[in-house]
């Protein structure tokens, strides 16, 4: 990997840099031909693969190798999550729990089972520090919940869920627990012997793996309904001859995470604090979204809004003119529809704070160094911005 | 993605500024996504003599003020009256869709221009 262009991405939560070691373990794989599902002396290398990336997925969560199925990615997973288990009650749709900061394959979906399949939903709405509220969430339920789906870590904000305590709530009601956990697997350690979820997505690429595979860990392949019939593979819950490339690369980025998930988690909360810093200290106004406690929000995420800028014109500044790669809170409209990020609004965010606002988000080929370059060029662009408007602290003043 | 009359345009814009005492002096926004833009003009011999802009709202709106600002400068009413739709549209080359409001607004730039300035309102369809 160019090592130059990693200092500049700033976007590791739309997905990671791939690994060496990860690129170096998938290479001599692509001469691994045989069907896995064959018996012949070939296919007996494939098999072998597939047993150990299992293994490799099912130790970075605490789980056991026969609940972890594997999946093209994170949206796969969450969509098999909550139509599996919707469609075991199709002939008697009942309600759902899930929030208004869900990814967009999870608010799809499930409004695809509610508007042609009957289902009614509930959708949470986010505090201001980016979490929604466990009594909320306890008054929400009712004696036909069929599912409770949310997210562990929000993409956005980086803001982590009450996950511990919704999964006692669903426990005492016996309700199933999907959980899309693809922003916090291989940044924060998971333990699924601790938690009662019952169903949980991630994905390769969020932690320095490959594009187009993940997984779906099932606690019981019995209450949920199959993704794929067809071959058996993947005891007959998802057929289809399996993509062992990306499971050996998977597996590599999966080692690589338990290895070192506490020296990456270390590096990245140094890494927000230093920002943090050097960003109050600017001669710019920002506020940050979301709560930037340790205990609340992912290390790698920080999610800013800078009064007096639309932050799709610092993001364009910022890549243009030195490179960096950062996401906005508000894209451009097309003139009828507006595009604001639904996360913030659901945070209460005023519309003018949700068009200032970008994503910063890093990882473990950041350094301090590299932060302290980022800032730098962000407050002079900002303070380019504010030139061009004539206005210091926004359009209302 | 942006092409590179855009980007041009937006990175180091020429005409960002106020004039002191301007001749005409007009604001333009975009209720939708929020972009505002605010031009100064200085006329003199039937001409504009200078144009300055200020602009909040997004890359593409800000070089569309700086577009629309050079494009006028030291050019007779005349001129910017016999401009037409395609010839205002090709100003900010090929957008994606999520850009083409700035294709409005520079429409609407020339519209209150011409307004202002008692020409003909109407930009000639082309």
């Amino acid at each position: 990997m160019n090592q130059q262009h990693l200092a500049v991405y700033f976007d590791y939560n739309a997905t990671t840099p791939i690994s060496n070691a990860v690129i170096e373990a998938m290479a001599p794989a692509l001469h691994l031909f045989a069907n896995p599902s064959s018996n012949n002396s070939y296919s007996i290398k494939s098999k072998q693969v597939i047993v150990e990336a299992r293994e490799s997925i099912a130790q970075l969560i605490n789980a056991q190798t026969q609940q972890m199925f594997f999946t093209s990615g994170g949206s796969e997973a969450n969509n098999w999550a909550i139509k599996g288990v919707l469609f075991k009650h199709i002939l008697q749709p009942g309600h759902i729990i899930t929030t208004s900061i869900e990814h967009a394959s999870v608010l799809d979906t499930v409004k695809y089972c509610v508007e042609h399949f009957g289902f009614e939903v509930t959708y949470l709405k986010a505090n201001a520090k980016g979490y929604i509220e466990v009594d909320e969430l306890n008054a929400a339920i009712r004696s036909d919940t069929q599912l409770i789906t949310m997210m562990y870590a929000n993409n956005e904000t980086g803001v982590i869920q009450p996950i511990v305590q919704v999964a006692a709530l669903a426990e005492q009601y016996d309700i199933p627990f999907h959980v899309d956990a693809v922003q916090i697997v291989g940044k924060r350690q998971i333990d699924l012997t601790q938690l009662n979820i019952d169903y949980l997505s991630l994905s390769a690429h969020n932690f320095y793996g490959p594009k187009g595979v993940g997984c779906l860990y099932i606690k019981d392949i019995k209450s949920i309904s199959p993704l794929i019939h067809g071959g058996g593979q993947e005891l007959s819950m998802r057929s289809g001859t399996e993509n062992f490339v990306s499971l050996i690369g998977m597996a590599k980025a999966a080692q690589e995470a338990m290895q070192d998930i506490e020296s990456w988690d270390k590096n990245n909360w140094n890494c927000k604090q230093h920002m943090i810093s050097l960003l109050e200290r600017a001669p710019i106004e920002v506020s940050f979204n979301g709560s930037t406690d340790y205990d609340k929000a992912l290390s790698n995420t920080l999610n800013i809004s800078v009064a007096g800028v639309r932050g799709e014109a610092l993001a364009t500044r910022l890549e243009v003119l030195h490179g960096y790669i950062i996401s906005i809170g508000s894209a451009c409209s097309n003139n009828k529809v507006k595009q604001h990020s639904h996360v913030l609004l659901s945070m209460g965010l005023t519309e003018e704070a949700v068009q200032s606002a970008v994503r910063v988000s890093f990882g473990h080929f950041i350094s301090i160094g590299d932060v302290e370059g980022f800032v730098a060029k962000f407050v002079n662009e900002v303070k380019a911005l504010h030139r061009i408007s004539g206005r210091e602290y926004g359009p209302s003043n | 993605m942006y092409n590179d009359i855009i980007i041009n345009n937006f990175s180091d814009p020429e005409n960002v500024g106020e004039l002191a005492i301007p001749d005409v002096k007009y604001e333009l926004g975009n209720p939708v996504c929020g972009d505002r833009i605010e031009i100064h003009l200085a006329l003199k011999d039937n001409k504009i003599d200078e144009a300055k802009f200020r602009a909040w709202g997004c890359a593409t709106s800000i070089a569309t003020a700086n577009i629309f600002c050079s494009s006028i400068k030291d050019t007779s009413i005349e001129q910017i009256q016999a401009r037409n739709t395609d010839e205002i549209a090709d100003m900010l080359g090929e957008l994606e869709p999520s850009q083409q409001h700035c294709v409005e607004m520079l429409n609407e730039l020339h519209i209150q221009l011409l307004a202002l300035i008692g020409a003909n309102v109407s930009v000639m369809v082309g």
